[in-house]
């Protein structure tokens, strides 16, 4: 390795490191405007999640009350009124046969969808670090071994296996974590050979073998010289990966075997809805709108941190980096 | 009847969704030749053209020995006359038992244990030769065969021998129950009175099957017709039914079939919501167009309820059906009666009929019989609930039975989604009864699950949704499988799932069998019912209301209370 690319990579690396690294990606973030606005429209979704009772109490409703009233039994239970029903009460009208308020089950379905994603995502992540470094790190055999079981995982078909494992557990068991769990279990193996890559690089340089060679074990290397180092691929992955984990949940759901009512989720609301694209339009697009929304906007700051982690792209930007002029003129 | 799985059918229904934003590509008609007439339902009937019936089961085991029907089904009875059937009228008419092979519904005789029927006079089969009273004792005597099971129970329950017989492939000397004495004469013997046996004789397993075409399992490919029509083809064990007129039928000794179109094209295998775009576009082949099996469903109703046009071409009926909530009293709280009547009380009959799509596809029900007269329906209202449920009086009676602080009880329903006994009458009952303190946990379970664990003895849950179908339109097989204690099945599919077994109900039905007058014996089914829900061992939520779609071109438009949907043999298209 020549001593130019040495350099070039030891200094990348204190430039994710914590202090003033993570100031930098914060202002090479904000440069972007998509993944400035993105991240707004993120933050927004997850206060609504968080603030569902708060919220649905301010509108005076719940997700579960049947409101028999609001909708034309003799129609097949249409809502009445213009919109699906919009009323000052119902903010977003009702839900068809039922009368459930609209607005309290898409906010209280945000919870699922996104807290499921994220349990998924947090799993996919601890799983395809754990595999990865142990890859990486140890014996020849090991690694041969969690290669072949990455392969192996690469090549399962996610959906299938989800609605097998779904179908055969337990129905007490509660469904949420459990669609977690299997989102996550299943979709690990992207994450691992990324870090397994990225642990390979990183084992041949100096700072990792000059750690090794003070006799530090190998779980201390990786948690304390590798993992930093990881932490922009780890971090761009799962920025990516937390979106398709959504749309994950919503097709479990909407194949019939993912949340249970009468817990909402965007999924499941779009399930419910398919047979009405007709005859109460908005039913079926304010969930569709919405997972779209929120899809939309984790891909765009997905691809914003990804941007703001790579010091290349990020002296593009000619924010934030110190030695990206110097480089470029090179 | 078993249901397509939940995923096959969602995969199926967002197909459907992307067909239809693709232009209607995939679901176009698939014969434009004969050009729609315009001429819209009005007008006399008159014989001839191609009547085309898109459904989505096919019409599998079409061997009059293995169809299960009610009255001798719809397209099945096309081609399979049988000893009587049903009045092909509408509404209440068209309840009641009829002659159709037989020259009149039986003579009664020894306490309505034999039942003597005499043929009328130059019937044929397709080929020309005679039906005889030989060929249906042989017809009825093949379902006994392992091999061609599928039919209702009753023949082996109340023919004399029938218990035991194996069927003719087995056992060549038949059943002695069913004596020819000549070839217009056919004698049954019964092991206990039955006055109903007329409404069994309508069954297809009366229809005469001659020994000699017999091919057993291979038979419905081409069953020998008896009736209108004849099967000129069956593709993929009936996906595809092609029948043509059978010559040899006279009009003449069938005064039930009409027969208008020369030609029936049954296409089965289709989506629900692609049989309802095709018969509301009303194109080509698809003007003269019915279906037999598909119903409107909610979202559909709303959309034909804006449109004149289309809602005149909505066929309406009644079948004798009831959606409950069973209760199993093994199974604590429910053995406490004030329990069950509490939860009688707190039902909200608004929210679970909008659940089943609506008061046009629904109605509330409060007693076990279905609301028509052949059923002998007596109205009663035990438990008065109102329109959206007593929650203070539910109350009341949880606390009298100890209950007080609220109760925690879990409801088993089938995950069969737009299914009678779907998730969301489920929630609404959960949402119902919150109102009165009672916390309902939801157990779902797929649809054969389902039907095996609420149908055992030893699985049966406590608190479950249930439904029920009239084999024939009277209270017997309405009341007797589910409330005669000696139907209690330990082993195999129970259908007394409250375990009642009272012996004055068990002997008021044992009366009730010897009457062969069937009004009187209807009269007396009617106020047996409003005696058993006295005991709460259900709560009766709904009977549902059919709403078919038919094709512009579609005339004689004839919907029984026997079968509630449109008789295809009635249907004409010119």
């Amino acid at each position: 390795m020549s001593e130019a690319l040495l350099v070039q990579e030891a200094g990348a690396a204190p430039a994710v490191a914590p202090a003033s690294g993570a100031r930098s990606f914060w202002r090479r973030l904000r440069a972007q405007r998509a993944a400035s606005a993105a991240a707004l429209v993120v933050l927004l979704l997850v206060l609504t999640a968080l603030a569902a009772p708060l919220l649905t109490a301010l509108a005076g409703q719940d997700p579960n009350t049947y409101h028999p009233d609001l909708v034309d039994s003799a129609a097949g239970g249409v809502p009445i009124g213009s919109f699906g029903g919009v009323s000052g009460e119902h903010w977003l009208g009702v839900e068809p046969q039922t009368g459930r308020d609209l607005f309290a089950r898409i906010v209280y379905g945000a919870r699922v969808s996104l807290g499921v994603a994220l349990v998924a995502t947090a799993l996919q992540i601890a799983l395809g670090l754990v595999i990865g470094l142990a890859a990486a790190l140890g014996s020849r055999w090991l690694d041969q071994l969690l290669g072949r079981i990455t392969d192996i995982n690469v090549a399962l078909p996610v959906m299938v296996i989800a609605l097998a494992l779904l179908a055969i557990v337990p129905a007490a068991f509660p469904r949420p974590v459990l669609i977690a769990l299997v989102i996550g279990g299943i979709g690990w193996s992207g994450m691992s050979k990324i870090v397994r890559a990225q642990a390979l690089t990183l084992k041949s340089l100096d700072f990792v073998a000059a750690a090794r060679l003070s006799g530090r074990g190998t779980w201390s290397v990786a948690r304390r010289e590798l993992l930093p180092s990881l932490a922009a691929p780890v971090i761009t992955y799962a920025a990516l990966a937390f979106p398709t984990n959504i749309i994950v949940e919503a097709a479990l759901s909407f194949l019939g075997v993912g949340i249970k009512p009468p817990t909402p989720s965007w999924g499941q609301m779009l399930t419910e809805a398919d047979t009405w694209y007709q005859a109460a339009p908005t039913y079926l697009l304010i969930p569709a709108g919405l997972l779209f929304v929120t899809v939309l906007a984790l891909t765009v700051l997905g691809e914003g941190v990804r941007t703001a982690l790579d010091p290349r792209a990020a002296s593009r930007l000619r924010v934030g980096t110190r030695t990206g002029g110097k480089e470029e003129s090179a | 009847m078993r249901q397509p799985s939940v995923i096959s059918r969602r995969v199926a229904a967002s197909t459907a969704l992307l067909a239809l934003v693709a232009g209607l590509a995939a679901c176009g008609p698939e014969d434009t030749k004969s050009a729609a007439a315009g001429s819209g339902a009005a007008g006399e009937p008159k014989k001839g053209g191609t009547l085309t019936v898109l459904n989505s089961n096919p019409q599998q085991d079409f061997d009059p020995a293995r169809l299960y029907t009610s009255g001798g089904g719809n397209v099945p009875s096309l081609v399979f006359r049988t000893l009587t059937t049903r009045n092909r009228e509408d509404g209440a008419e068209g309840a009641k038992v009829v002659p159709d092979l037989a020259t009149d519904l039986g003579t009664p005789s020894e306490n309505a244990t034999v039942w003597t029927y005499t043929l009328k006079e130059g019937q044929k089969y397709e080929d020309g030769t005679a039906i005889t009273s030989a060929d249906i004792k042989y017809g009825i005597e093949r379902s006994f065969a392992a091999e061609l099971s599928g039919g209702a129970p009753y023949l082996r329950d109340w023919l004399i021998g029938g218990a035991d017989y194996q069927g003719p492939y087995k056992d060549e000397k038949g059943l002695d129950s069913i004596e020819t004495p000549d070839d217009r004469t056919i004698v049954f013997r019964l092991n206990k009175p039955e006055g109903e046996f007329p409404y069994l004789a309508t069954q297809t397993q009366t229809t005469p099957v001659p020994q000699a075409k017999d091919t057993g399992t291979k038979y419905e490919e081409h069953p020998v017709s008896s009736g209108p029509y004849k099967v000129v083809s069956n593709e993929n064990d009936g996906e595809r039914l092609v029948l043509e007129r059978n010559p040899h039928w006279s009009a003449a000794t069938d005064e039930e079939r009409k027969a208008y179109p020369d030609r029936i094209d049954v296409r089965s295998g289709l989506d629900a919501a692609v049989i309802n775009q095709r018969l509301s576009a009303s194109q080509g082949a698809d003007a003269a167009a019915v279906t037999t099996d598909t119903n409107l469903g909610p979202a559909e109703l709303a959309k034909v309820g804006n449109d004149k046009k289309l809602a005149a071409r909505v066929g309406t009926g009644h079948f004798g059906y009831t959606n409950y909530i069973a209760f199993n009293p093994k199974v604590k709280p429910f053995d406490d009666p004030k329990v069950r009547q509490a939860i009688s009380y707190a039902i909200d009959r608004t929210s679970v009929v909008n659940a089943a799509g609506g008061s046009s596809l629904a109605e509330p029900a409060t007693t076990f019989l279905p609301e028509r007269d052949s059923f002998g329906h007596v109205p009663y209202d035990h438990f008065p609930a109102g329109r959206t449920g007593d929650p203070a009086k539910a109350k009341e009676l949880l606390k009298e039975a100890g209950h007080g602080k609220g109760l925690t009880v879990t409801l088993t329903h089938s995950n069969d989604k737009d299914f009678e006994t779907s998730p969301e009458i489920a929630t609404a009952i959960q949402a119902a009864l919150k109102k009165a303190g009672i916390t309902v946990e939801l157990q779902g379970l797929e649809s054969n699950d389902y039907s095996d664990t609420i149908r055992s003895a030893k699985k049966e849950p406590g608190f479950f949704l249930s439904h029920w179908g009239a084999d024939w339109p009277s209270g017997g097989p309405f009341l007797a499988p589910i409330f005669d204690g000696r139907q209690i099945v330990r082993d195999g599919a129970n259908f007394n799932s409250g375990f009642l077994n009272d012996p004055e109900v068990n002997r008021e039905i044992d009366e009730i069998n010897k009457i062969t007058d069937l009004e009187a014996a209807a009269a007396r089914w009617g106020a047996l019912d409003k005696k058993i829900g006295e005991q709460a061992l259900t709560v009766p939520l709904f009977h549902p209301v059919y709403k078919r779609l038919y094709g512009e071109d579609v005339k004689n438009v004839v919907i029984s209370d026997w079968t509630g949907v449109l008789d295809v043999s009635q249907i004409a298209v010119k």
